[in-house]
């Protein structure tokens, strides 16, 4: 069931976003005042949960704002998702964190990120921190086993690879692979209607 | 690989637990814009966003906000500082050169002369752009025109004595391009830019490396 009101908030969201982007990229101080009071709270909340470290969890927010801020010209208003290319950076800068200081060169901690690049971040559902879309996460997370919640976790707050995890979980790489691809899939099957366009 | 053999991979690869060939494949189809890959992979993202929904929200601390907003907001001009930031840099800069370069050779001079100019030319191209940078490790500006980037940079870490900085270009696809060494808060590179994606410094052997072999400490994008 769809409510128009729902839909209404959903619209005034993006015009938010258009606008809030707009201003960034006219490089307006206090865009950066009102892009933090939107999203500074899920940003930290994501990668302290990932780092577990409240200081570093501070500098990494620090560094994800200045991203945005640095990249926003390449970010199109009329179409872009400010939330959730916000969030892909903090995850990513928080990921690049905890894991090692060689793994991150073996992964070419040179290479810009494709993951973040904000022409992948258009057309997409933009409310990202409202309760009832945490409601819908939680129950898609709980349809999935212990094995498949566990690779998820390891994906999501780790950023282990696959070949990671079959070796932290003691088990073969195509089971582990099996396992992330059943889950996955689970969780865009529960999460498809939350996450469209 | 084709599309339909990556199709199943997007959220993988969004989460970052792909591997290479897949996750090197999914990106090179981005990089040629391919139409299927860009709108699975967007999908993919969404639900990858979505699960941050699944995380416990915390409050961060009330300072940081001021933090974050600080980095974007001009530092209140001083009523003895009457000239613009840059040209107060370079002029500094120049001073120190001609201090440096009168204790030193004439082939010193002119070395430091020619990378000054080099710097101008670069910096007062009318296209050339501004980026501020504030890492964890060093501060400053980088100037990037069509003819070449300069970086003027404070706090720089202290170098061992066999060891010098090195700029890099890193191109939108493909291997980070050497962009000259440097020692002092001042680089000037005269080279293309046109794929420039990003600017970094590597901290790298005396000499420079002809790939980096050190993570950067200062990356900004472009």
């Amino acid at each position: 069931m769809i409510f128009p009101g729902l839909i209404l908030a959903l619209e005034l969201t993006g015009l938010r976003d258009e606008e809030l982007a707009r201003r960034l990229q006219r490089r307006d101080p206090d865009a950066m005042k009102d892009l933090y009071d939107r999203f500074g709270r899920i940003a930290y909340s994501v990668v302290l949960a990932i780092v577990r470290d409240a200081s570093t969890a501070e500098d990494l927010v620090q560094e994800t704002f200045m991203r945005v801020w640095n990249r926003i010209q390449a970010f199109q208003p009329g179409r872009g998702a400010l939330g959730p290319w916000l969030l892909a950076i903090a995850r990513n800068r928080a990921i690049d964190h905890v894991r090692s200081s060689a793994a991150r060169i073996d992964r070419n901690a040179f290479a810009l990120d494709v993951r973040e690049h904000p022409s992948l971040f258009v057309d997409m559902e933009r409310e990202v921190v409202n309760t009832d879309h945490a409601r819908i996460v939680r129950a898609a997370i709980a349809k999935l086993n212990p094995n498949q919640r566990k690779v998820i976790e390891l994906a999501y707050y780790e950023g282990l690879s696959q070949t990671e995890m079959a070796e932290r979980m003691s088990q073969p790489l195509g089971t582990i692979k099996t396992w992330v691809r059943t889950a996955l899939r689970i969780l865009r099957e529960e999460l498809g209607q939350a996450v469209a366009a | 690989m084709t599309c339909e053999e990556l199709s199943g991979e997007y959220v993988a690869w969004a989460l970052g637990v792909a591997e290479d060939p897949i996750r090197s494949e999914i990106a090179a189809h981005l990089a040629r814009e391919c139409a299927d890959c860009g709108a699975g992979v967007r999908s993919a993202l969404a639900t990858v966003t979505a699960l941050s929904g699944a995380v416990t929200e915390t409050s961060p601390p009330k300072h940081l906000r001021g933090r974050v907003v600080a980095m974007v907001t001009p530092e209140p001009r001083r009523s003895f500082v009457f000239l613009p930031w840059t040209v107060s840099a370079l002029l500094a800069i120049a001073l120190l050169c001609v201090a440096i370069a009168t204790r030193r050779s004439n082939a010193a001079h002119a070395g430091y002369v020619a990378k000054f100019a080099e710097a101008l030319a670069i910096m007062n191209d009318p296209v050339a752009k501004d980026f501020a940078f504030n890492d964890a490790a060093a501060r400053g500006r980088i100037f990037v025109g069509p003819r070449g980037v300069v970086l003027i940079a404070a706090h720089l870490p202290k170098l061992e004595s066999n060891r010098t900085f090195e700029l890099w270009i890193i191109p939108a696809a493909g291997n980070p391009i050497p962009a000259g060494t440097f020692s002092s808060p001042l680089c000037a590179y005269r080279g293309q830019t046109a794929n420039a994606a990003a600017i970094a410094v590597t901290v790298e052997p005396e000499g420079g490396s002809p790939q980096p072999t050190t993570t950067p400490f200062i990356v900004t994008e472009l």
